[in-house]
């Protein structure tokens, strides 16, 4: 047996309902308990609960929604205080229009209480952090927030808003409105400064260039358990960086963003370019070997013999720790070098440097590049 | 009666402007600091102000209207009892823009000193230098200037002023931040920027009455310089008043008979066939320096011309960043007064390999003889530094004459740096042996 809406009542609850909020169950009361829920940085999911007054049988409810835009597939209910006697039987969509129709059917009058679950466009997060570093660049005092972005069209009272960690808030938003909210504060959290100089990327001879060559600086941060952090993923997001002068106050470093980074892994941050470090690098040394022709006398496979010099000067009066990224391509074997480095991958090489304060380093290294064609 | 109306200019003109930023329940600011940045287009103004609590919920409001404010940087901290304070967040009401709402829960009542902080875009500082070389151009007298100008459209008055050298990694500049609306965009729709909002203009009467206060006082300020992380901060002595549109220019250091190097280059990949003129120096505590790097700026390079002090004008360069303990090298230009000319005396083949008895040439040897002529038309001694590249890798070289210090600089470039008396000459030759073809394996 088929329940109509009464048409009074609907007139009167379509009229309370259009006043504060667009997405409206003909025949209910308002909203109850309503959840924004977050983690997934795409999709947003509104759940809210509502207290349907049923009559035994089954009852038709309609649920229209105008102004706003939500995905109909995503449309889910929830029984929640009979959920073993009261039956969704169908959902239907009627044509042309923004709503669905459930069918519900209920042994006996009751009031019940459902939670209806649909994901809303245009309503979304950002996660931004804020970290202040000690004056010995050690440690991080580590800010998240979180920033909520509502142009959905829709105005809630007073929904939580959550992630999947962190401050849960109970707040009402407009449509149109953003946000912010303090997620998480960590203290002390270690990390570590390095410098990096990609030769792939960076200029050789800062002689030939206008303007400094600035020797990128990064904060390298473990989510882990060892740094007070381990409990959940960092979202990526944009991180602004200051350091404690010393003096009650800070100075801003730079900003970066922060990639997704799972528990155990690393976040580096950029924060700015070092002018104190120089970076010299020169070829000296690039002849053919082992030259092989064929017939027509054409060169067809030789080796080379290369040496690279790098010369490092550390202005600083601190000591620093700077990786050099080289790159040989092909197949190659290291014949010579004063300092030690580690294999990225198969044409990649990492020399780890540290570097004394006020101190000059050359690091040089002779290769062949073989069977070259 | 002049006075008068540059008084009440001054007073109104800032009472009107001091409006623009203001919390609703507040107020006015107790000191501001400015934390200007060189290297972007980035300000870090530190606001002290006391609020009012009561306890419970309060909400205060900040409106920064026709100003360059970056609203994503807003943040607002109690200076005391932070346990007792918390601000939970920041709303940014619909429809309206240059306006935030903070959400504080206070578990007291009474007065709160706070801070506001927040990122304005508009407010710029550059170093800038003149130098003055000595009759002999042995050493100089070099001032450093800092150059602050605000363009933000807000007064900053009584601001401590903190100047950073350095370079900083930013994603997105504060002044598109500042245009953006909604502050922090919307979702999965990017929306073009609103257009620039004209900066406002200031008409000639108040400029003059500002200009003629500043000249009632004249005070030389200290600057106390010190490195943070990869920065060096400048803090200015006291406090500054820097009104919207205007720019202060603040001496840094000064300092005389800084012993510099002339030094000539002559190096045809980078010059062309120019000498080109520098002087160098180190900033290092052996030159009277080294107590700070020198920012990146403008120089202007004078020379005492006579007895009288009267400077004639040597040129000007835009000097990177110095470090303390690095050598300074400024380009001066290109000049007549030293000349190098370069002149390829003798050209031989030899050593010819072929491919097999009566085919084609496999390889050879070039053999150049280049006589290089150096003189130093001037009364004063001169450093010169020769660079000469080669077509390849594949060379021997024989110098003779006077050729000063040689050296090889890497694959296929060498060096000479030699130093010549006042209106000497000299010469040297340089035979290179270029190995062609199969001569080179």
């Amino acid at each position: 047996m088929k329940k109509f809406l009464i048409p009074v009542a609907v007139s009167i609850l379509v009229l309370a309902n259009f006043s504060m909020a667009r997405t409206k169950l003909v025949a209910l009361p308002e909203r109850a308990d309503t959840v924004i829920r977050l983690d997934n940085p795409f999709y947003t999911l509104v759940e809210e609960e509502r207290v349907l007054a049923l009559q035994k049988g089954t009852n038709q409810v309609d649920f229209s929604w105008t102004g706003v835009s939500i995905d109909p597939d995503s449309i889910r209910i929830k029984i929640i205080s009979h959920p073993d006697e009261v039956k969704l039987i169908s959902v239907s969509y009627p044509p042309g229009e923004n709503a669905c129709i459930w069918q519900i059917y209920s042994p006996s009058p009751y009031e019940e209480k459902i939670r209806i679950s649909y994901l809303l466009k245009n309503i979304d997060r950002l996660i931004t952090y804020k970290a202040i570093a000690n004056k010995d660049e050690t440690k991080i005092n580590l800010q998240s927030f979180l920033i909520l972005r509502n142009f959905s069209g829709e105005d809630f009272q007073l929904a939580k808003i959550l992630l999947d960690y962190g401050e849960t808030y109970e707040k009402s938003v407009s449509h149109e409105e953003t946000r912010q909210m303090l997620l998480v504060t960590k203290s002390s959290v270690p990390i570590e400064k390095k410098f990096t100089f990609d030769a792939r990327k960076l200029p050789w001879d800062p002689e030939k260039v206008m303007g400094n060559v600035g020797i990128p600086v990064t904060y390298e941060i473990k989510n882990d358990k060892n740094s007070g952090l381990g409990e959940f993923v960092l979202w990526d997001g944009k991180a602004r960086i200051f350091q404690d002068d010393g003096k009650r106050t800070t100075i801003f470093l730079g900003e970066d963003n922060v990639s997704f980074t799972p528990v155990g892994e690393k976040c580096s941050l950029y924060v700015g370019d070092s002018r104190d470090i120089v970076v010299t690098q020169r070829k000296i040394k690039e002849t053919k070997i082992n030259v092989r022709k064929n017939d027509s006398n054409a060169v067809i496979l030789y080796d080379t013999d290369e040496i690279i010099k790098v010369d490092i000067e550390n202005f600083k009066d601190m000591p620093a720790t700077l990786t050099l990224i080289q790159e040989i391509p092909g197949e190659w074997d290291m014949e010579e070098t004063n300092h030690s480095y580690e294999k990225e991958d198969a044409n990649t090489l990492k020399f780890n440097i540290q570097l004394a304060p006020k101190a000059k380093q050359t690091v040089t290294f002779h290769y062949h590049r073989r069977n070259v064609r | 009666m002049k006075k008068t109306i540059i008084f009440s200019l001054v007073f109104l003109f800032s009472s009107v402007l001091y409006c623009k930023i203001d919390l609703v329940t507040l107020p006015e600011r107790d000191k501001v600091q400015l934390t200007i940045y060189n290297s972007a287009d980035l300000t870090l103004v530190r606001e002290s102000r006391t609020l009012t609590m009561k306890k419970g919920t309060n909400k205060l409001q900040f409106s920064w209207a026709n100003t360059l404010i970056d609203p994503t940087s807003l943040e607002l901290f109690p200076l005391k009892d932070a346990d007792k304070i918390a601000v939970t967040d920041l709303y940014f009401p619909p429809r309206i823009t240059g306006l935030g709402i903070w959400n504080i829960v206070s578990q007291i009542s009474g007065k709160a000193p706070c801070e506001i902080n927040y990122f304005t875009s508009g407010i710029s500082w550059q170093a800038y230098y003149l130098a003055t070389l000595s009759q002999d151009e042995k050493t100089m007298k070099l001032e450093g200037y800092v150059k602050v100008t605000n363009r933000s459209g807000e007064d900053y008055e009584n601001a401590q002023v903190r100047l950073v050298v350095g370079k900083i990694h930013l994603l997105d500049e504060i002044a598109t931040l500042a245009r953006r609306y909604p502050p922090y965009g919307r979702p999965f729709e990017p929306k073009p920027l609103p257009p620039t909002e004209p900066g406002k203009r200031r008409d000639v009467f108040e400029a003059k009455a500002m200009l003629a206060g500043a000249e009632d006082r004249v005070i030389v300020k200290q600057i106390e310089k010190e490195g943070l992380s990869e920065y060096f901060l400048y803090t200015i002595e006291g406090t500054e008043t820097i009104p919207d549109g205007w720019t202060k220019r603040l001496l840094s250091f000064s300092q005389d008979k800084i012993p510099v190097m002339n030094f000539y280059k002559y190096d045809e990949s980078r010059f062309g066939k120019n000498v080109v003129r520098f002087i160098s120096f180190k900033n290092s505590k052996s030159h009277l320096l080294g107590k700070e790097p020198l920012p990146d700026g403008l120089i202007k390079v004078y020379r005492i011309a006579d007895k009288d002090e009267r400077l004639s004008y040597i040129g000007q360069d835009n000097t990177k960043y110095i470090p303390i303990d690095q050598v300074v090298e400024l380009n001066l230009g290109a000049v007549k007064d030293v000349k190098v000319e370069p002149k390829l005396m003798e050209v031989k083949t030899l050593n010819y390999q072929f491919n097999a008895p009566g085919r084609n040439i496999s390889g050879w040897d070039e053999a150049q003889t280049w006589k290089i002529t150096v003189s130093n038309y001037r009364n004063i001694p001169a450093k010169v530094e020769i660079t000469r590249k080669f077509p390849h890798q594949y060379w021997t070289i024989e110098n003779s004459g006077e050729f000063g210090d040689y050296k090889q600089l890497d694959k296929d470039t060498v060096r000479y740096t030699m130093e010549l008396l006042p209106n000497a000459t000299k010469t040297f030759t340089y035979k290179v042996v270029l190995r062609w073809g199969d001569r080179q394996y």
